[in-house]
């Protein structure tokens, strides 16, 4: 299940003055790859974070399958984080007193999904990413290319139509970040969810579909 | 539902068990609270136990005098269809009405004199006689109290059996006293019983009646109940029939009411124990909350709510309050275990062995509705503690709890 999603004028001012989107304007298709790349403070992460219904727009608006996301809808944006998009970020950011297939499980927990239904599924992707055998093992016990491959499999499992990658690879080093992105490639391709991925590493970027690139706020390509 | 529940708790369990010294910690905080409020309950119940059992051992609990209300305007009369109705009343054996009257002995010794029906005042006083027996109708035949016994034996060397000359003080027309002499006979003394009968002498109403030249109203009813744990209802019922009553049963009252005041006192100070061991739990979470920054963030950005969050954190705080209520409940029972075995050698060793009937076999009394009590209010306490760290899990911004510790 993927759905396209379109911006439409995005800004973003923060409290403080800085203005990270400016009339960021962007269209994915379903199934498709994206890179975001920019410098640092170019507004990447501020776009996934829109995007991903944690933070809200000064300006513009978001459609996911033209279907307009109200931001002021606190039930609507939990939906969205639920149902509509899944995270990775950087630091893996698995909750550390709980296994392997328990992280990954976990967001179904919120969903009233009943424990057997989320451990089957947990299980099924935790085969997806190649960890069925450390499904037991708590995040410290796991290297950090294992971890952020749980954290993939735990932002697939709300089966969302995108999953937004935040600097996935930023605390990997080049052979485990090349696993990663042929990975997320894998599940993009048999699977159909749309990834859009932020990465300052060009060459990364190859491995993806297009490219959007954001300076200042502003995409320039 | 309930299985997300379960799971729930799990997660939060184990949350606790990453943090466990400050968790053991705050849990001992808990159970030392819920310890000393049992601990004080057990003990002021023992007293308060003690002190009812030791009036219903020692006085009469089931006598009740009833007498007309006095501060109202009209007073009641006691009549004889007033009697019957007293004796008709549930759980009521006897009823016996009685009028007061004072006679004075030759040498002036003060002779307070209470009239009864000779054939009713064994059934309702229940009295118990060193010597003699009870009088016989119109005989002009007295029973005396204990200590007026002895006091007129000693002073004035009347003894049972002895006639002697009782002063009746009458007034005529113009208010003017003069004494009527009455010779009166002994035919019984009473045992000593502590309450006003000791200085009382008792006489059949017909002669007292006599003595007097005319029809007597009754001033009071006697009325015995036939279980101490009835003479409460018995008491109300009375009350509520614009009647009073007195006896026994206000000692009760009394210590219940004192006892009451000093649970207060001493509540006061147990609830401090506890109010800071929930400002223990209060610090240890908002710690964990605060630690956890970074993981309630993601929490919230895959999906959870706030009220997904603050359950997780009310459920952490749910887990040290059963777990702090259940050591507080087994710390209470060692306490009062250590209460009933030491304290009660040590009493008895103060205050005279005199002492250890009254503190019978248990200084301390633990229920099973005082456990329970502990460990309720352990885990109200918890949950109220855990309520601003919860709130300000869920005040998080996820982007920046995510971003902050990045």
């Amino acid at each position: 299940m993927t759905a396209s999603i379109r911006t439409e004028s995005l800004t973003k001012q923060f409290g403080n003055g800085v203005t990270a989107l400016r009339d960021v304007s962007i269209t994915i298709a379903p199934g498709e790859f994206v890179a975001l790349i920019g410098r640092s403070g170019s507004g990447k992460s501020t776009l996934m974070n829109i995007l991903g219904g944690l933070d809200s727009p000064s300006g513009g608006s978001v459609y996911f399958d033209d279907a307009k996301v109200d931001y002021m809808d606190r039930k609507r944006l939990i939906h969205l984080r639920r149902t509509e998009v899944g995270f990775v970020f950087q630091q893996f950011n698995l909750i550390p007193t709980i296994t392997a297939i328990e992280n990954v499980a976990y967001p179904l927990l919120f969903n009233y999904t009943p424990w057997e239904e989320r451990e089957q599924q947990a299980l099924r992707l935790l085969t997806l990413v190649g960890l069925a055998d450390r499904a037991d093992h708590l995040p410290h016990e796991l290297s950090g290319g294992e971890q952020q491959r749980v954290a993939i499999a735990r932002a697939l499992v709300g089966d969302p139509h995108i999953v937004l990658a935040d600097e996935p690879t930023g605390n990997l080093d080049s052979k485990n970040s090349a696993e990663i992105y042929r990975l997320m490639r894998t599940i993009n391709q048999e699977q159909q969810v749309t990834f859009l991925v932020v990465t300052h590493e060009r060459e990364l970027a190859s491995y993806c579909d297009r490219t959007i690139e954001l300076r200042d706020g502003t995409v320039v390509a | 539902m309930i299985g997300r529940e379960v799971e729930f708790l799990r997660l939060s369990a184990r949350q606790l068990r990453s943090k466990r010294l400050r968790v053991v910690l705050t849990v001992i905080g808990i159970a030392i609270g819920v310890a000393a409020i049992i601990g004080v309950v057990a003990l002021g119940e023992g007293i308060r136990y003690q002190a009812i059992e030791t009036v219903k051992t020692q006085s009469d609990l089931t006598l009740i005098e009833v007498y007309p209300q006095t501060d109202r305007e009209v007073t009641q009369l006691i009549t004889q269809a007033r009697v019957d109705q007293l004796r008709s009343l549930p759980h009521v054996t006897a009823a016996a009405p009685v009028f007061s009257d004072s006679y004075a002995t030759k040498k002036q010794t003060f002779l307070q004199v209470l009239a009864v029906r000779a054939d009713e005042i064994d059934e309702v006083l229940r009295l118990k006689y060193t010597s003699g027996g009870v009088f016989s109708p119109g005989a002009n035949e007295v029973v005396v109290g204990a200590d007026l016994g002895t006091m007129l034996q000693r002073n004035e060397g009347i003894r049972m059996g002895d006639p002697f000359i009782a002063m009746v003080r009458e007034y005529d027309e113009q208010g003017m006293p003069s004494d009527k002499e009455v010779p009166l006979v002994i035919v019984g003394t009473l045992g000593g019983r502590d309450d006003k009968f000791d200085r009382m002498m008792l006489i059949d109403m017909e002669s007292a009646a006599a003595i007097r030249g005319s029809e007597q109203g009754y001033d009071t009813v006697f009325v015995r109940v036939d279980d101490p744990d009835q003479v409460f209802s018995v008491v109300d019922r009375i009350t509520s029939r614009g009647l009073e009553a007195t006896g026994a049963f206000e000692q009760i009252r009394a210590v219940n009411q004192f006892m009451d005041a000093v649970m207060i006192v001493f509540m006061i100070f147990a609830v401090f124990a506890l109010v800071v061991g929930g400002m223990m739990i209060t610090t240890t979470m908002t710690t964990s909350v605060y630690e956890r920054t970074r993981e309630i963030g993601i929490t919230m950005a895959i999906g959870a709510s706030g009220n997904d969050v603050i359950r997780l954190v009310l459920y952490e705080c749910l887990l040290i309050g059963v777990v702090g209520g259940v050591l507080g409940d087994i710390f209470g029972v060692l306490f009062t275990s250590v209460m009933n075995a030491v304290g009660r050698p040590f009493i008895i060793a103060r205050l005279g062995p005199e002492f250890s009937s009254i503190f019978g076999s248990e200084i301390a009394r633990l229920s099973p509705g005082l456990l329970l009590a502990g460990l309720g209010i352990a885990v109200v306490f918890s949950l109220v503690a855990g309520i601003y760290p919860a709130r300000k899990a869920t005040r998080m911004n996820p982007v920046e709890a995510i971003r902050g510790f990045a």
